[in-house]
Parts: C-alpha cells; sequence; structure tokens
C-alpha cells in the first residue's frame, strides 16, 4: 500500500435524474436551463417514460400511425414538447439502456448498460422511477394471457399492436376505462369490462370533489359513454375474479352479488390502481412508510422531494443527497409529475418560487377523489389457500398464512423461511401482499424487506469490471493467510 | 405457439429478423425484444425454475421479471427491456440454469 491519500472521485454531474418519464425529464430540463450539468439514467432506449412510451417513434411514423395517435389521444401527444426540450436542451446527458442497481444516499448510483457497470457521483440524486401496477395475488394471475394495463398500453405504444380475440379488463380506476376506449378506438371491443368499483364508492367521493378533479372526471364520463355507446359489457362490484386454463388464459370466473359468471377470454388485462416504485428509494435507505389510504408503501419526503434517510445502518455516510420525484413519490399522474420534476429543479437551483410549489398542489387535487372512487378491488381481498402470493418462487399463500399463523411476523425472517421475495424481481410483486397479510394480524403494516445491493440482476463480468469505483472503498489489503510457497520447491 | 394473440395497427417498415428457439420472427427495428415475440403468437417465454409452470410477460414495464429469456448466450435477461438487433438469438429459459447451458 502506498502511502498516498486517495481522495474521494470527483463528481461526475451536479445532479444525476434516473428516469426520462415526465417527472425526470422536466426536471432535468430545467435544471439543465440553470446552467447545471445533469446525467439522466433510463433502462428503456427513448425517453418519455411510460405514459409517453414510444412517442418518438410514433410521430416519426407520419401517417402511418395517424390512427395509433389518435387513439393514443392529446394527453399522450402533449409529450412531444417535452421530450423536444429534453432531447435539445444542453447540459443535458441522456444514457438509455441503463439499469440502475444501486444508490446510495451520498450521491452515488451503481449503473448496469450491457454487459458494462460502474458507479456515478453527483451532489444531488433525483429518483424519477416512476409507479408499478399494485400486484393482484388471485387465483390464476401467473397464467400466460394475463397481462396488466399497463403492458397492453406499452404495446400499444411501443410495439404499436392491438390484442386479438377475446379481451376482458377487469379491475377499477381511470386507467381502465382509458385503455377500453383507446382499444375501441383501433377496433377492439372488449367482450366485459369487469369493474371492482361500486356506484356507492363515487357518490361517497362526490365530497372529495374539487374544481380541479371536474376535468378529470369529465374525461372518464366521456370514455365511459363512449365505450357504453359501443356496446362494451361492462358489470360494477366484481368480486372473487379467478383466471382459469391449463398453460394459458382461457377463461376468467367472476362474482356479481351472488351470480357466479365464467366468461371465455384469449387475453385478460388487469388494472388495480398504480402505486410508487420504491425499489431505489428503499435500496438507498431512504425511510419507508406505509400509506394507509393508497395501500401501499411510499418513500418519506417532504413536499419538495427532499428524502428522509431510514433509522439505521447505512452504507453511506453524510447528508442524504437523494430527491424523490413524480409518481415515486405520490402517485399522480403525469401532469403531476412534471409540475413536481419542476419544482424540484427549482429548488435544486435556489429559485424556489411558491409558484412551482403551488403547481404541485394544484396537479395533485383530483387525487383525493379518485382515490375515494375507485378504491383497491382485485388486491382487496387478502390472498388465501393455493393462490400464489410471490411470483418468481412460486410461494402460495398457504405457505405464508402457515409461518404467521405459527408467529413468524419480521418480513425478513419469512423471507428466509419461504424464500418468498427471493427471487430475480427481489420482492417487487409480493412485499406488500406479504406486509398486509403480516398487518391484518398484528394491526401494523411492517416495511418491505431488507434490501441490498445489487438492486436488479448484475452479470459477475460487469461487477468485476466496475467502472467509477472508489479507491478509498477498492484498496487490496494482504491479509497474509496463504502458506508463502517458496520458488524453489 | 398458438394464436396470434396481438397484431400490428401500423406497417412494419423498418423489419429485422431475429431467431428465437430456431424458428426466425420478424420484428420492428427499435421495439424490444418481449413485442417481437407477443407478435409472433409467443405464450410461453419460459418455465419456472421450481414448478415449469409457463410464463409469459405480465408488465411489460422491467418489474415482473417473467419475461426472462437467454439472449445471445446470456441466460435470464429481461425481454421487456432489450432492444431488438437483426440476426439476434434469442432462446425460451426450462427451469432452473444448467451448468454449461448458456449461462
Amino acid at each position: 500500500m502506498g502511502a498516498e491519500v486517495q481522495m474521494p472521485p470527483s463528481p461526475d454531474a451536479d445532479v444525476i435524474v434516473i428516469g426520462a418519464g415526465p417527472a425526470g425529464m422536466s426536471a432535468s430540463v430545467d435544471l439543465a436551463r440553470a446552467g447545471r450539468r445533469v446525467i439522466v439514467l433510463d433502462m428503456q432506449s427513448a425517453p418519455g417514460g411510460q405514459i409517453f412510451r414510444g412517442l418518438e417513434p410514433n410521430l416519426a411514423e407520419g401517417e402511418g400511425a395517424d390512427a395509433l395517435m389518435a387513439a393514443l389521444g392529446p394527453a399522450y401527444a402533449a409529450g412531444r414538447d417535452l421530450i423536444g426540450a429534453f432531447r435539445t436542451t444542453p447540459g443535458i446527458e441522456f444514457r438509455p439502456g441503463h439499469t440502475v442497481w444501486e444508490v446510495r444516499t451520498d450521491g452515488t448510483v451503481g449503473w448496469l448498460h450491457g454487459a458494462r457497470a460502474g458507479y456515478l457521483r453527483a451532489p444531488h440524486v433525483v429518483l424519477a422511477n416512476g409507479a408499478m401496477e399494485r400486484p393482484v395475488p388471485f387465483p390464476g394471475w401467473t397464467l400466460p394471457g394475463v397481462m396488466t394495463s399497463g403492458a397492453v398500453q406499452t404495446l400499444l405504444k411501443a410495439g404499436q399492436m392491438v390484442p386479438e380475440g377475446r379481451v376482458v379488463i377487469a379491475g377499477t380506476g381511470p386507467l381502465v376505462f382509458l385503455l377500453a376506449d383507446q382499444l375501441r378506438r383501433l377496433g377492439v371491443r372488449p367482450v366485459l369490462l369487469a369493474r371492482t368499483d361500486r356506484l356507492s364508492e363515487q357518490i361517497k367521493a362526490l365530497r372529495y370533489l374539487s374544481l380541479a378533479a371536474l376535468r378529470p372526471l369529465a374525461k372518464g364520463l366521456g370514455w365511459l359513454m363512449r365505450l357504453r355507446l359501443a356496446g362494451v359489457p361492462m358489470r360494477r362490484g366484481v368480486t372473487g375474479i379467478e383466471a382459469l386454463g391449463q398453460g394459458r388464459v382461457t377463461a376468467v370466473r367472476l362474482r356479481q352479488g351472488d351470480r357466479m359468471v365464467e366468461v371465455p377470454c384469449d387475453l385478460l388485462i388487469v388494472h388495480d390502481g398504480i402505486v410508487p416504485s420504491i425499489d431505489l428509494a428503499h435500496g438507498a435507505g431512504v425511510r419507508i412508510d406505509w400509506n394507509e389510504g393508497l395501500q401501499a408503501w411510499q418513500p418519506a419526503t417532504d413536499d419538495d422531494g427532499q428524502a428522509v434517510s431510514a433509522a439505521g445502518a447505512t452504507f453511506a455516510e453524510g447528508p442524504c443527497r437523494i430527491l424523490v420525484s413524480g409518481d415515486a413519490r405520490c402517485i399522480g399522474g403525469a401532469e403531476a409529475a412534471m409540475a413536481h420534476g419542476r419544482h424540484v429543479a427549482a429548488r435544486l437551483v435556489a429559485e424556489a418560487t411558491p409558484e412551482s410549489g403551488k403547481a404541485v398542489q394544484h396537479s395533485l387535487q383530483p387525487r383525493a377523489f379518485l382515490e375515494a372512487a375507485f378504491p383497491p378491488g382485485l388486491s382487496a381481498p387478502l390472498p388465501s389457500g393455493a393462490t400464489t402470493v410471490c411470483r418468481c418462487e412460486e410461494i402460495e399463500a398457504r405457505t405464508l398464512e402457515a409461518l404467521i399463523a405459527s408467529g413468524a411476523r419480521d418480513m425478513d425472517h419469512i423471507r428466509g423461511l419461504s424464500r418468498c421475495g427471493m427471487g430475480p424481481c427481489q420482492g417487487r410483486h409480493c412485499a406488500g401482499t406479504l406486509a398486509r397479510m403480516i398487518g391484518a394480524q398484528d394491526g401494523v403494516v411492517p416495511g418491505p424487506f431488507r434490501a441490498r445491493p445489487p438492486l436488479r440482476p448484475l452479470p459477475l463480468g460487469a461487477l468485476a469490471t466496475l467502472a467509477g469505483r472508489d479507491p478509498r472503498l477498492t484498496e487490496i489489503v494482504s491479509l497474509d493467510d496463504k502458506p508463502v510457497v517458496s520458488a524453489d520447491v | 405457439m398458438g394464436l396470434a394473440m396481438f397484431a400490428s395497427v401500423v406497417p412494419i417498415r423498418h423489419p429485422v429478423a431475429i431467431d428465437f428457439d430456431g424458428r426466425t420472427l420478424q420484428a420492428r427495428a427499435g421495439e424490444t425484444v418481449a413485442a417481437c415475440l407477443l407478435r409472433a403468437g409467443v405464450t410461453a417465454f419460459r418455465r419456472t425454475p421450481v414448478s415449469g409452470a409457463v410464463r409469459m410477460p405480465y408488465c411489460m414495464i422491467g418489474h415482473c421479471f417473467d419475461c426472462l429469456v437467454e439472449i445471445e448466450g446470456q441466460g435470464a435477461l429481461q425481454a421487456c427491456l432489450v432492444t431488438v438487433t437483426d440476426g439476434m438469438r434469442v432462446r425460451s429459459l426450462d427451469g432452473a440454469a444448467r451448468a454449461g447451458h448458456g449461462g
């Protein structure tokens, strides 16, 4: 070991933004316009996030994609200006196809791109990694042909394709109506729209109806009216959903009141609302809180997105340099994500104006109505019996029930005993369900499984050749624990 | 392979070809491997290591890991996150990885 003092690596940028969706792009553009150097990492090959997924190629397609663009509607096309600004504003270095497998509160970000991996550092890291669909563990949800509404929208936007055959959409929330209407415009008429929500919930939700909620309400009523005119069969208050089939979904069974209905189908699209993607924030050591109203975890942040470190040991020292923005912080949709991304940028360049904060508040106003009108449905009853909870390790509800009944309460303990959450998805689809099962016994929903990097699979070859390592942490110290072999033996 | 589950609504103007389990599939330049396989009617992307159950993409946005396939000899990659390239070789996964089998 040399006597020279190892210096920490210098920052690679002023801000690292993770996710090039509405929040990440808005924050990046405003930061770059204020002279900040921004590195933006995204898993996908192009900017837009899930909401503006595939917008650039669809616009470039011209007339050929006119019908698709018309079906996807003005809210989709509205991403054009933001993506344009994101592409052209100097100071933004966009790195597509980058998976993030580690984030630390000191501003270190571990990335993977193909077979290469490394670390980047910045004084500020903005997590804008968006949302995921709420996991819905019902019998048969792992069958091929059961997909989330987001998956089908991704195939529409980025695959320019529509489902064929008999399509059933089951679940609740505005995205169900939006997707059904988009499919209708492209000539696909779902054979059934099975809604878990009830009219009584919507009537109760009216007390949350603010001026700001009128526009989304009008939009929703428009979709509904067009679906009714198109003769799409619709049921409300549906429960007990099951996907049936061998190796592929062939029918869906559900209850409406006392009646059991079985509907043959080739594709079962499910949607039960969206929840923040907490993987990166949680893995970084940000405190994660259970939001009872949302029935989901959320990273602990202030209104400006500044994250709060969890208690206990962390991988990093110093202040928490992480901010969380957009749906990853608080579900609000694209407009709210853009408003918050701009607000985060304003705070970071210390030009905070009450306007950017007010815009955030205004954009989140419709949420109270939407949450009350469309509460979780498919996921509302806890799974039981042979229903799969952990898709990766194929752990059934009864296995977890037995462990909980025998006294196990700790998430990590149950993970160790059952392998629930140990598969490649790292608990993204089962942690919330297991936590709710524990909460049903104890009245307190625990936090997620303890997370350790890599948060996503990392090839050993990439790990062995990591770029940007901190020299202070990579000194090779000989332990002198091997016998010395002399050369002349 | 079964019936087609998805159909293009925009003509494919810049096709590339990939190989999936020995079958040549047409893909749209720039799309993901998962989108290409679904358009081609593939419903079995893999068999699970635990029970051998058949799986197909569920989320399409990188969370569910049900779209895992072998790409160019590297095992267990998310088909929804990898962009097709002309001549790309893709294989379905059959249960647990074995030594000397792909990756």
